[in-house]
């Protein structure tokens, strides 16, 4: 019992790390609030730049935890510093002394409905990245039309933007923007795509060519200017309101679908979890690690750390990278 | 009682002398210069209603009771209005009674201006009469009052919450100068008169006073430096008084017959601008009422602050107080004197000169036509949900109307107006009424406070009326075309700035949310409703102060219980939607949720 680790979500940094933990010869303790494991990646459908399958990545982490202890359906009720160890009190009624805990509470999606002027849950028409990729995985949507003529793409929902809260950019959707672009124009190739980006921050290997290839090969337009606002038609399609700021000219869009790129926040329960047991937060609600260049996963107690989207936002390969960085500190930690 | 000096003149009164001298001349310059600086047809208002028999009534009615009495104050703090009403009718009525004393005993000395403030000096009690104890008394029982309220500024300045103020002005040193000399003029004026007692007689103050000096001192030494004292610090203040916050005191008095007479503000610095700033007694009571003083650095350019920079003339600080304030009004309501800060602020921002003027002549927006129009406002089509509401409410009513800028239209030029870039403002405003009017429509609805506003100050709709969908939805619901089914909730509403202090609409969301919902009400409500913080008023207010006050205020509304909030501007909808605990709907999603029949999903 001396030398538990726990894990707290069963995403894809909490998989990760107990992965590795595991090939190290510690078995860890996953605790995941959902009935599921695999977090936000297990609801989407393929990962850029590669068109990955995620319930593939997923599937396979799956495979390779079984040897974990997992409750699902569990959530930390409480944490308590003992000394050198922790005291966590689970839903499910078990207390757990840990030597360490691993924090992969990942992140939020912004509530777009917060962006009123786009009209999500005011219009039929307006669905949410989240919402398209379920719908990818096959859930039926009726806000979806059967073969839309138009498709526009809002980037940066609840993302840069100080009026709702959050100033920090959440990375891959602009990325995610482009991918479900290509399969909005795959699946409907007479569709025309609009994509209304302040900045396109492609940053990573390989996202450049994505996006040159939506342009090429697919006829993705790019319209810089964000959207001002969204309007209904009597006929329930809608009415996009933007400027082109390259042109310098104000536009009016007409179309009949309408995707949110809503952005990454703080998970606000990890946040207040943390704070119980003296963990800092950084102004962005994410938690903070003690340096951001080169600790990101240490915490300001010893004994807690982090992985993934939990202080701050990440891709996918940059949580898995950060998990298995992870899963050795705790190692070096337990043997120390 | 006799006359007791037979010249009846000590060289002590001329310091007094010269302070009165003084005031007078400074404040018949100024109230004549202020009537030139008037337009003409102002000043020929002022001067008709200066003889019309009801103005004249209301003119002394309003002096007597806000610069006497204080009604108003009392009103709002009855210590504050205590410690008012008491220094200044106190001190009313001794001059009054000394006037009486001179005419009672010495008849032949009311040509002498000084002989009622110095009356104890001159005369000399012969054999006790009736008429002379009973003055006395009179004269002691009012510069007690006056003593007492003196004693309540004093403490105010060192523990103001004691009186009910959490915050108050920061005093410069000429209005300090001129509180200290008017603190001292009392006391002294009790002492000179104790120490003349056993010659001019007294009462139940001045005469036991006189037995303790006399008893300690043993000699009348301290007798005549006492009055050269009480005349020179006399001097003293009237002579700061036109430099200081003071002034209040003559200049209310021009203020009243100015505002009596139906005068507006048309220069921020001149006439009855000028007098306005003169009227400001410092006395901070718009300081806890701005939004912007839960920010320590912004207490500074309350109104208060506004009309201290206008007489010192610090024009960089005119610009950046006048381009900060949210103009929610708030400031223009609690004050006693009636300082109309927003206005003023207007005037100042219409001076600014800009570069580039946009041109809005060749926007092209669809012709509306019906009799009846919507207009939903920019702030609406960022919050769709009130629009919707509104559509749908008045299509159950069986309303038939034209939402006239559904698709877009001409913004109704409120916030150029607001940032005082006139000139453009009313060319949007030309070109909604070219259209209004065009319409052949005979109402205007309106959902945005903020456009109501403009609509109905600055269009000129001939045959439109213009009304906010509170009142539309309250005549509807009279006329029995619209029917309500109660919800469990309960909300608390919140009153947007231009509604509710900027319109006058303070009932009818009260009328119509207690039909559909139980009410709460907020400690600070109505008339004294604290600004969501989003106004568009402001130029320059950063995003971390406007959450600040955005807090501040749902923390008034969080003190009502209430399960969620209530209002009816587009604006403080998105603004306090922002950081709210809970939720936050406009009266219209409510009232369509309402004649449903189906809850609110919160």
């Amino acid at each position: 019992m001396k030398d538990n680790v726990v894990i707290i979500g069963g995403g894809i940094a909490g998989m990760e790390a107990a992965k590795q933990l595991l090939s190290l010869g510690v078995k860890p303790i996953l605790v995941e609030k959902a009935p599921r494991l695999g977090g936000h990646v297990a609801s989407w459908h393929r990962l850029f730049p590669d068109m990955t399958l995620a319930s593939d990545i997923i599937k396979r982490l799956e495979k390779d935890i079984a040897g974990a202890n997992i409750f699902l359906e569990t959530s930390v009720e409480n944490i308590s510093r003992k000394g050198r160890s922790y005291n966590l009190v689970l839903s499910n009624g078990i207390t757990v002394n840990a030597a360490a805990v691993l924090f992969a509470t990942g992140f939020s999606l912004f509530d777009a409905a917060k962006k009123e002027e786009y009209g999500y849950g005011v219009y039929d028409r307006v669905i949410t990245n989240a919402d398209l990729e379920a719908w990818m995985n096959g859930k039926k949507d009726s806000r979806i039309p059967a073969s839309p003529a138009t498709v526009g793409f809002v980037h940066c929902v609840g993302s840069r933007d100080i009026k709702a809260g959050n100033t920090q950019c959440s990375k891959v959707c602009c990325t995610t923007a482009i991918k479900q672009a290509i399969e909005i124009k795959e699946r409907f190739p007479a569709a025309e795509v609009y994509c209304f980006y302040m900045d396109l921050r492609l940053f990573g290997k390989k996202y450049e060519d994505f996006y040159i290839e939506a342009q090429k090969d697919f006829g993705v337009h790019f319209v810089r200017g964000r959207v001002s606002e969204v309007g209904e038609r009597i006929d329930g399609s809608l009415q996009v309101k933007a400027e082109d700021t390259l042109s310098g000219r104000p536009l009016r869009v007409g179309v009949d679908l309408l995707v949110l790129m809503s952005g990454m926040c703080c998970n606000p329960k990890a946040g207040a979890l943390a704070s119980s047991v003296k963990l800092e937060l950084d102004s962005d609600g994410f938690l903070r690690s003690r340096d951001n260049v080169y600790e990101i996963n240490r915490s300001n107690l010893p004994g807690v750390f982090y992985a993934g989207a939990c202080t701050g936002t990440k891709t996918v390969p940059e949580t898995a990278a950060e998990a298995r960085a992870a899963a050795l500190e705790i190692y070096n930690y337990l043997k120390a | 009682m006799i006359d007791r000096i037979p010249s009846g003149f000590n060289p002590f009164v001329i310091p007094f002398l010269f302070g009165m001298a003084f005031v007078l001349g400074y404040c018949l310059f100024g109230a004549v210069r202020i009537l030139l600086q008037l337009p003409r047809e102002d000043r020929k208002k002022l001067y008709l209603s200066l003889i019309t028999p009801t103005t004249i009534y209301k003119n002394i009615r309003d002096i007597f009771c806000d610069c006497l009495l204080h009604v108003r104050l009392w009103k709002r703090n009855p210590v504050l209005g205590y410690m008012h009403s008491s220094i200044a009718f106190g001190w009313f009525m001794l001059i009054v009674l000394g006037h009486v004393e001179v005419l009672l005993f010495v008849p032949h000395r009311i040509n002498l201006f000084y002989y009622p403030i110095f009356f104890n000096y001159f005369v000399a009690e012969a054999n006790q009469t009736l008429r002379g104890a009973f003055m006395f008394f009179l004269m002691d029982l009012f510069l007690l009052l006056v003593m007492s309220g003196i004693a309540i500024a004093m403490i105010k300045r060192v523990r103001s919450r004691i009186v009910g103020m959490r915050k108050t002005t920061r005093h410069s040193l000429i209005n300090l100068i001129g509180m200290y000399s008017l603190w001292a003029i009392f006391p002294l004026r009790l002492l000179a008169e104790c120490f003349t007692a056993h010659i001019s007689g007294g009462s139940f103050l001045t005469i036991p006073g006189n037995w303790v000096f006399r008893s300690i001192l043993g000699n009348d030494l301290n007798l005549l430096p006492t009055w050269w004292a009480y005349s020179i610090v006399l001097c003293i203040f009237m002579c700061v008084l036109p430099f200081s916050r003071y002034m209040h005191i003559p200049a209310e008095m021009m203020l009243i017959p100015l505002r009596n007479a139906g005068l507006k503000v048309r220069d921020s610095r001149k006439g009855f601008a000028r007098v306005q700033v003169m009227s400001c007694p410092n006395c901070g009571v718009c300081l806890d009422a701005c939004p912007m003083s839960v920010s320590r650095a912004d207490v500074r350019d309350c109104t208060v602050y506004l009309m201290r920079q206008m007489r010192a003339g610090n024009e960089r600080r005119i610009k950046e107080i006048s381009e900060k304030c949210l103009l929610c009004g708030k400031c223009e309501a609690v004050c006693q004197e009636g300082v109309e800060g927003p206005k003023l602020r207007l005037l100042e921002r219409a001076k600014t000169e800009y570069r580039l003027s946009p041109d809005y002549s060749d926007i092209y927006v669809a012709a509306p036509s019906g009799k009846v129009l919507y207009f939903s406002g920019c702030m609406s089509q960022l919050t769709p949900s009130v629009g919707r509401s509104v559509e749908s409410v008045m299509r159950k009513a069986g309303v038939d109307f034209d939402w006239m800028d559904r698709e877009g239209g001409i913004c109704c030029g409120r916030p150029m107006f607001t940032a005082g870039r006139l000139e453009e403002a009313r060319g949007m405003v030309r070109r909604n009424e070219e259209l209004i009017l065009a319409s052949g429509a005979d109402t205007l609805v309106v959902s945005c406070p903020i456009c109501f506003k403009m609509f109905r100050e600055e269009y000129s709709l001939p045959g439109v009326r213009v009304v906010h969908y509170l009142e539309y939805f309250d005549e509807l619901i009279a006329e029995g075309r619209l029917t309500l089914e109660k919800s469990e909730l309960c909300y608390v509403y919140h009153d947007p700035c231009e509604l509710g202090r900027g319109s006058g609409i303070y009932d009818q969301p009260r009328r119509l949310l207690g039909r559909a919902a139980a009410i709460a009400e907020a400690p600070k409500a109505r008339a004294e409703s604290v600004c969501c913080g989003g106004s568009l008023g402001s130029l320059t207010l950063d995003f971390a102060r406007r959450e600040k006050m955005t807090r501040a205020s749902l923390e008034n509304l969080y003190a009502s219980h209430a399960d969620a909030i209530a209002t009816a501007c587009p604006l403080c909808l998105a603004t306090f939607g922002r950081y709210s605990d809970r939720p936050v709907r406009d009266v219209a999603e409510i009232i369509d949720q309402q004649t449903k029949g189906n809850n609110i999903e919160l």
